[in-house]
């Protein structure tokens, strides 16, 4: 990528993301709705929501959550503009880890015993998908000789061609980041539970509306991860976002929520399995091949 | 050994359907034990029999509840027919078992979907209340009202339905029963709602006996025990048996749930098919006087009604033991020892309707 | 896990019609024995004060003296107890029933006209608030 390019990119991100995260939100939203058989909200319903959450009274715990969120929106920022300017991928990965922490400890902060359950179920999620994002970006190191973002979009052929188990087990775990059932254990997008709202319980106001903005941001990225595995067909791989993201929602459609332990094991097992079976595959036929 | 720590579970929650409150005394996320509290929507309904003559009454019993209204509606007027001792015509009877079968359907579809809902599957809560609504529109059509009919009086009832309606209610049930089976299907094979049934809450014959349990939760653990076996207001000429489960954990008595709306959908083609012609109303004169105790069978259980008077237009005394203040005592008794991801489902399967048991 | 259970209907759903009505864009159809407000002839009445005396929730009140026949429709509840006492047939019930309020709270506000601005068949010309505050 050319001397000044990635700062375009970085820009182009950080001003559009809102938008396209909002507008994927809200499709989602009416296609959930069909599917339950009832109209749906209008499409830029997110948007209206985030403008109202803005104009609302803070009704603050704690002096410090609203450091916490800013926080945690600042690093989702920061580790999704090191991933469209070409950057490290570890580095993107782990800062957006930071940022999930971040949240969690705005959630403990405010001593409310909802919000305690949520972010200790917060915790045991981030330790469920963990595994199986560090095992993919192994992979992608195998495969492609590099960490750098630039050279891995750059690879000619389709990535996914070598890290087909891989594929599979990351679409498994975006379920779990994109908070949407059967692992939608710590703060579902649209289901009450037996933790009221779990992980935002006490956030009201302009931190809220942080909270989901962080979530736009989130999403666009980690549908970037996914476009990288088909990076070398554009057309093709905007066709495998659309169709995944459908997937998750009729995934979420179709299933109840279940308890944390089924949700850890079950992710493991499958970072273990698809993962390292995948990665040893590969070792094995770049090193004695 | 963790910490302990008290979450406050209602009154206000977004999984319960009425105000319940429940002190959870957590150990890392496993309930250790329930401290209950009732009395958030107590509404005194028992004093106003003071201020209301005996037939006004009946219009207050059946507000006590919004899902199961026509049976306290059908209860009080029994109880007050065996007060003044007469004797409902056989076409009122049938017609009264009409209303209550359907009744019994709507709530057990109702539930279906508060059940869903609170294992986080909200596609399958809108699709039973989406079945629910067919129901609500045969009682808008012959009642005049979708929760509240006010059809039952003392002596008899107040409209008749006419023959094509009822053709035409044989027709909509029978149309529902495809529906209802792929519903029935998602609850009882689709792998993750069993992970979340299976196994929990189980109660052996014995100790549901024992804690008073009512209805599906005495059903569902084997014990067959169904008021309508009785033989009173019509039933005796019905033929049917208890639907009775043995597993005794959450999964049995949402089994017991839904095939007792299929035996319902059988009881009300039955009593269409036997419905005599004839007057619906044996007119009462006078004011009652003396003492009497009917059970019925709720959606819930058994309701037990009590009323007594001395001679004035104004009863004395009016009681109503509602089966879910029965089945608190067994809930209090499955809570210690599961996660607190369980608590809503074993709140919800004795089926809570606090607006009955605190009236 | 697996989709064939419900992935059915929730694919029949996302492809048929959906089941909710936009209410209130898309009125709501009443059947025939809908209970939903109470009419009142005033050629019929003969000022008994039968229904006012029945009336579970003491939503009516008739004035013998005046000849004046008020009803309060924040407390009726429709049971039609009302229609079953009257030995003179002025009471008869009305399929459409009062439509979601949008002005602020005022005395003529149930007046039958004034409902969200519409005029409702066979309501006109009646009394339709209460001088008592609820």
């Amino acid at each position: 990528m050319s001397d000044y390019l990635w700062i375009l990119f970085v820009v182009l991100y950080i001003v559009l993301a809102p938008f396209i995260g909002g507008m994927i939100a809200g499709i989602d939203r009416k296609i959930t709705a069909r599917m339950q058989g009832r109209y749906g909200p209008p499409l830029l319903q997110p948007f209206y929501d985030v403008l109202k959450l803005m104009q609302k009274e803070n009704i603050v715990v704690n002096k410090h959550q609203k450091l916490y969120v800013l926080c945690s929106l600042i690093f989702i920022i920061v580790a999704g503009a090191i991933f469209f300017a070409g950057g490290d991928l570890l580095l993107s990965i782990f800062a957006l880890a930071l940022a999930s922490i971040f949240l969690v400890i705005a959630a403990y902060s405010t001593y409310s015993p909802y919000a305690y359950l949520g972010a200790e179920r917060e915790l045991i999620q981030i330790m469920a998908y963990e595994p199986m994002v560090i095992l993919t970006i192994v992979g992608m190191y195998i495969a492609t000789g590099s960490f750098s973002v630039t050279d891995i979009g750059a690879y000619e052929g389709l990535l996914v061609l070598k890290l087909p188990a891989m594929f599979v087990g990351f679409v498994y775990i975006l379920t779990i980041k994109i908070r949407k059932s059967p692992f939608d254990i710590s703060m579902s997008h649209h289901a009450h539970q037996e933790i009221v709202r779990g992980l935002t319980t006490e956030f009201s106001g302009k931190e809220l509306a942080y909270i989901e903005i962080s979530h736009w941001y989130e999403n666009v990225m980690l549908l970037g991860l996914v476009y990288l595995f088909f990076a070398s067909n554009p057309i093709l791989a905007v066709l495998v976002l659309v169709a995944t993201y459908f997937l998750e929602i009729l995934i979420d459609n179709v299933n109840s929520r279940l308890k944390w332990q089924s949700v850890l094991f079950s992710t493991w097992l499958v970072a273990f399995v698809l993962g390292i079976a995948n990665i040893a595959v590969l070792g094995f036929l770049k090193y004695f091949l | 050994m963790g910490k302990r720590t008290v979450v406050p579970f209602g009154p206000q929650h977004p999984v319960l359907p009425e105000p319940i409150h429940l002190d959870l005394v957590l150990e890392d996320e496993k309930v250790v034990e329930a401290i209950p509290s009732i009395g958030f929507v107590h509404r005194g309904l028992e004093k106003l029999v003071e201020k209301r003559d005996y037939q006004e009454m009946a219009y207050v019993s059946e507000r006590i509840c919004g899902i199961c209204s026509f049976v306290h509606g059908h209860g009080y007027c029994e109880t007050l027919e065996g007060l003044f001792q007469v004797e409902v015509p056989d076409r009122a009877k049938f017609l009264r078992i009409m209303w209550g079968e359907l009744s019994r359907m709507h709530s057990h579809l109702l539930w279906l979907g508060l059940m869903a809902d609170a294992f986080g599957f909200e596609s399958l809560f809108m699709q039973a209340w989406r079945l629910r609504e067919k129901i609500l529109d045969i009682f808008e059509q012959t009642t005049g009202g979708r929760i509240i009919h006010s059809v039952c009086k003392v002596g008899g009832l107040w409209r008749d339905v006419p023959e094509d309606m009822l053709k035409k209610i044989v027709e909509t049930l029978e149309g529902m029963e495809g529906e209802l089976q792929e519903l029935a299907n998602v609850f009882l094979k689709d792998y993750t709602v069993q992970k979340r049934t299976q196994g929990l809450g189980k109660m052996s014959a014995e100790e549901a006996f024992e804690c008073g349990a009512m209805g599906p939760m005495l059903r569902g653990s084997g014990v067959a025990m169904d008021m309508r076996g009785l033989g009173q207001s019509g039933y005796e000429h019905l033929k049917f048996d208890p639907v009775v489960e043995q597993g005794g954990d959450c999964y049995a008595r949402t089994n017991v749930r839904i095939r007792e709306v299929f035996q319902s959908i059988d009881l009300i083609k039955q009593a269409i098919g036997l419905m005599p012609e004839g007057s619906i109303e044996n007119k009462v004169k006078g004011s009652p006087e003396g003492e009497c105790l009917v059970r019925m069978e709720q959606p819930r259980g058994q309701v037990i009604y009590y009323a007594k008077a001395n001679g004035t237009r104004h009863l004395e005394r009016f009681r109503v033991r509602t089966p879910t203040f029965a089945n608190i005592m067994p809930l209090l008794n499955m809570l210690p020892g599961c996660d607190l991801a369980d608590v809503p489902i074993l709140v919800l399967t004795i089926d809570p309707c606090i607006s009955c048991t605190e009236r | 896990m697996g989709l064939g259970v419900m992935g059915k209907t929730v694919m029949r759903n996302l492809f048929g019609k959906p089941a909710t009505v936009m209410y209130p864009v898309v009125k709501k159809e009443f059947y025939p024995t809908t209970r939903g407000s109470i009419l009142y002839d005033e050629s019929t009445c003969n000022y008994c004060t039968l229904c006012a005396k029945r009336c579970p929730s003491q939503a009516i009140t008739v004035d013998r003296a005046e000849k004046v026949w008020r009803i309060d429709r924040k407390r009726c509840l429709t049971c039609n107890f009302c229609i079953s006492v009257c030995n003179k047939d002025s009471l008869s019930c009305v399929q459409e029933y009062a439509a979601p309020v949008v002005k602020e709270f005022d005395s003529w506000l149930f007046q039958a006209e004034r409902i969200a601005g519409e005029k409702i068949e066979g309501l006109e010309g009646q009394e339709g608030f209460s001088d008592k505050d609820a």
